[in-house]
């Protein structure tokens, strides 16, 4: 059974936003310092799927797939050391783009030139853009049943795919047949660590690379609205820390901070 | 031709109140779109959530025990029949689970534009639509533009004042329509819910919210005395809830409520990026760690670096004492 998981090369999401530069021409969202680039961490979660159904599937190939501008291949790599048999780079200046038909469809045609996949996994959403489109797109392309938001993921006798759906007062069970794609939430759990070994051995193994071109992607028609500016918001939040001698007394300062502030009402409105 | 498709949610057989924020968003928009306002509701057993719909404008209503949970699937089929029927130019959603599913499905399905977690939104002078959303967890606020409609257009949850309830309408039938479904590929069973006790965090003026850092069940005691003195409602982040100290309702993040209180206390929150998605509108951020480091003290205005088991029972006393 092969399982394709995508993954997406992001800014780091806890780089401060005092240090992100925007390019308001490009319209594009740089790390200002030389942070280092990282796997969207809602598809690390769709990796860490991957890895557990292989603990209990053995004859499960696990293929990450990425579309994008230019990768970090030693970020991306950390897929192959926590145990993905391959991984495929599609690369192309078009892909660095805030429109997810694009990036859907670069992906789709990567999945059809490999003989297609059993099961696709995508994390809920990227975490630079937030738009959480990229998996309908995906699904809609490759015509395949979406099953959304899974905690956890497990296949029934290599035929249906089962998942727990999180929702805001609970949980549901959904089902399809394979093959399907599945979307994961944080609440599945991060990605395991590699082992050193494991690590070594990745570092030997080297990503497959696909131009755009010879996947002879359609283009899709953009749908999705363009980004016309960008701005780091006016929060007024530069954390002004409460000092005091210990913790005690830095709690009653934080108390009369915020009554003065008029921050807290006391027996307020609800 | 219908205007605008408003998506009236109808959770155990309530609507849900994100209505009303729709319906703010829906009377502004109407001022430059023709063909009024309607309303789709969709579900099983909503005629009570239906007629409180009815004065807002026409109502369409999709009845059928397949809709009784919240299948994203079967929910998204009712409503791209329903826009098919009606040909709106906006169909608007809620940012709900279950209702930024079923747009981003009608969406993809249509090739309609999304406009999704607005915060503004107004029609341009070209036909077009321009919003301000936030990206990258909150860090960045994006001016988006759309061409022509159809739009989709999912609001971010308490960036518009909640209309008032329309009067007088409520004897007006809707109008009904069977659902027809293409065969659906994927499958449900009954959700397992956990009722929520005390105040809803989403309606709270002051939320105070406990994580990892707590250790245990037994700290949120102390944030209830708090957030009693204050008027507020206790929340957790997904750490706190997926330990199951606190029931799912309190979540505050991604999965679960995104919330934009006066007064948000984070203690022993890291803020992961999926937890500052629900929390960075809140207008004051106060962050209690005893990790200098940690990403909330990144979107507080006010922060003590310290063991909340010293500064919080402290902060508690002195709030207490100036009500006693």
């Amino acid at each position: 059974m092969r399982v394709v998981v995508c993954l997406k090369q992001v800014i780091d999401p806890l780089t401060p936003a005092s240090t992100l530069a925007l390019d308001r021409n490009e319209k594009k969202i740089r790390a200002g310092v030389t942070a280092p680039p990282v796997i969207n961490g809602f598809d690390e979660q769709g990796l860490e799927a991957a890895l557990r159904l292989r603990e209990t599937n053995k004859d499960i190939e696990i293929i990450c797939l990425a579309a994008g501008e230019r990768f970090s291949n030693d970020v991306m790599k950390r897929s192959l050391a926590v145990g993905a048999d391959q991984l495929i780079l599609v690369q192309d200046p078009s892909l660095d783009t805030w429109d997810p038909y694009p990036i859907a469809a670069a992906l789709a045609a990567a999945i059809r030139q490999i003989g297609g996949a059993d099961l696709v996994i995508c994390g809920r959403q990227g975490s630079d853009w937030d738009n959480a489109l990229t998996p309908y797109i995906l699904a809609d392309l490759v015509e395949l049943p979406l099953l959304t938001l899974a905690k956890s993921v497990t296949v029934a006798d290599g035929k249906r795919v089962e998942i727990e759906r999180v929702l805001a007062d609970g949980s549901m069970r959904m089902n399809a047949q394979l093959p399907a794609l599945v979307t994961v939430t944080s609440e599945l759990g991060a990605l395991r660590m590699p082992t050193v070994s494991a690590r070594l051995a990745a570092t030997r193994k080297q990503p497959r690379q696909f131009a755009l071109a010879e996947l002879g992607t359609a283009v899709v028609p953009g749908h999705a609205p363009e980004v016309v500016d960008l701005a780091i918001p006016v929060t007024g939040r530069s954390c002004t820390f409460i000092d005091a001698a210990d913790g005690p007394s830095a709690g009653v300062r934080l108390a009369e901070t915020l009554l003065q502030a008029g921050a807290i009402r006391l027996g307020g409105e609800r | 031709m219908t205007g605008i498709l408003i998506v009236a949610e109808v959770d155990a057989g309530e609507l849900r109140p994100e209505f009303w924020e729709l319906v703010t968003v829906a009377r502004a928009m109407s001022a430059t779109l023709s063909g009024g306002i309607s309303i789709a509701v969709i579900g099983a057993k909503v005629d009570a959530a239906a007629r409180q719909t009815a004065g807002i404008g026409e109502v369409h209503v999709i009845e059928d025990d397949r809709l009784a949970d919240p299948w994203p699937e079967a929910h998204a089929a009712a409503l791209i029949q329903l826009s098919g029927e009606l040909a709106p130019q906006m169909v608007i959603a809620p940012r709900t689970i279950l209702g930024a599913e079923m747009a981003a499905r009608l969406a993809v399905r249509c090739r309609w534009q999304l406009v999704q977690d607005v915060t503004q939104i107004e029609a341009t002078a070209d036909g077009g639509l321009q919003g301000v959303r936030p990206v990258s967890g909150g860090a960045v606020a994006a001016t988006i533009r759309a061409g022509a409609g159809p739009w989709v257009v999912v609001p971010r949850p308490r960036a518009f004042a909640p209309a008032e309830a329309g009067t007088g309408a409520e004897s007006i039938a809707p109008l009904r329509h069977s659902f027809a479904p293409p065969a659906l590929a994927t499958a449900c069973e009954t959700p397992k819910r956990i009722a929520v006790e005390g105040i809803s965090i989403d309606r709270a003026k002051t939320v105070i919210a406990g994580g990892g850092g707590l250790c245990g069940p037994e700290p949120f005691t102390l944030l209830r005395e708090i957030a009693d003195l204050v008027g507020g409602a206790v929340g957790a982040s997904r750490v706190a809830v997926d330990s199951g100290w606190v029931q799912s309702a309190l979540q505050v993040g991604l999965t679960g409520k995104t919330i934009a209180p006066d007064l948000y206390i984070a203690v022993g929150i890291s803020g992961a990026i999926q937890h500052l998605i629900g929390c960075s509108s809140s207008q004051v951020i106060v962050a209690v760690n005893n990790d200098a480091s940690a990403p909330i003290f990144g979107v507080a205005n006010y922060g003590v670096v310290g063991d909340w088991k010293e500064v919080m029972p402290a902060f508690r006393d002195a709030l207490a004492g100036r009500t006693a």
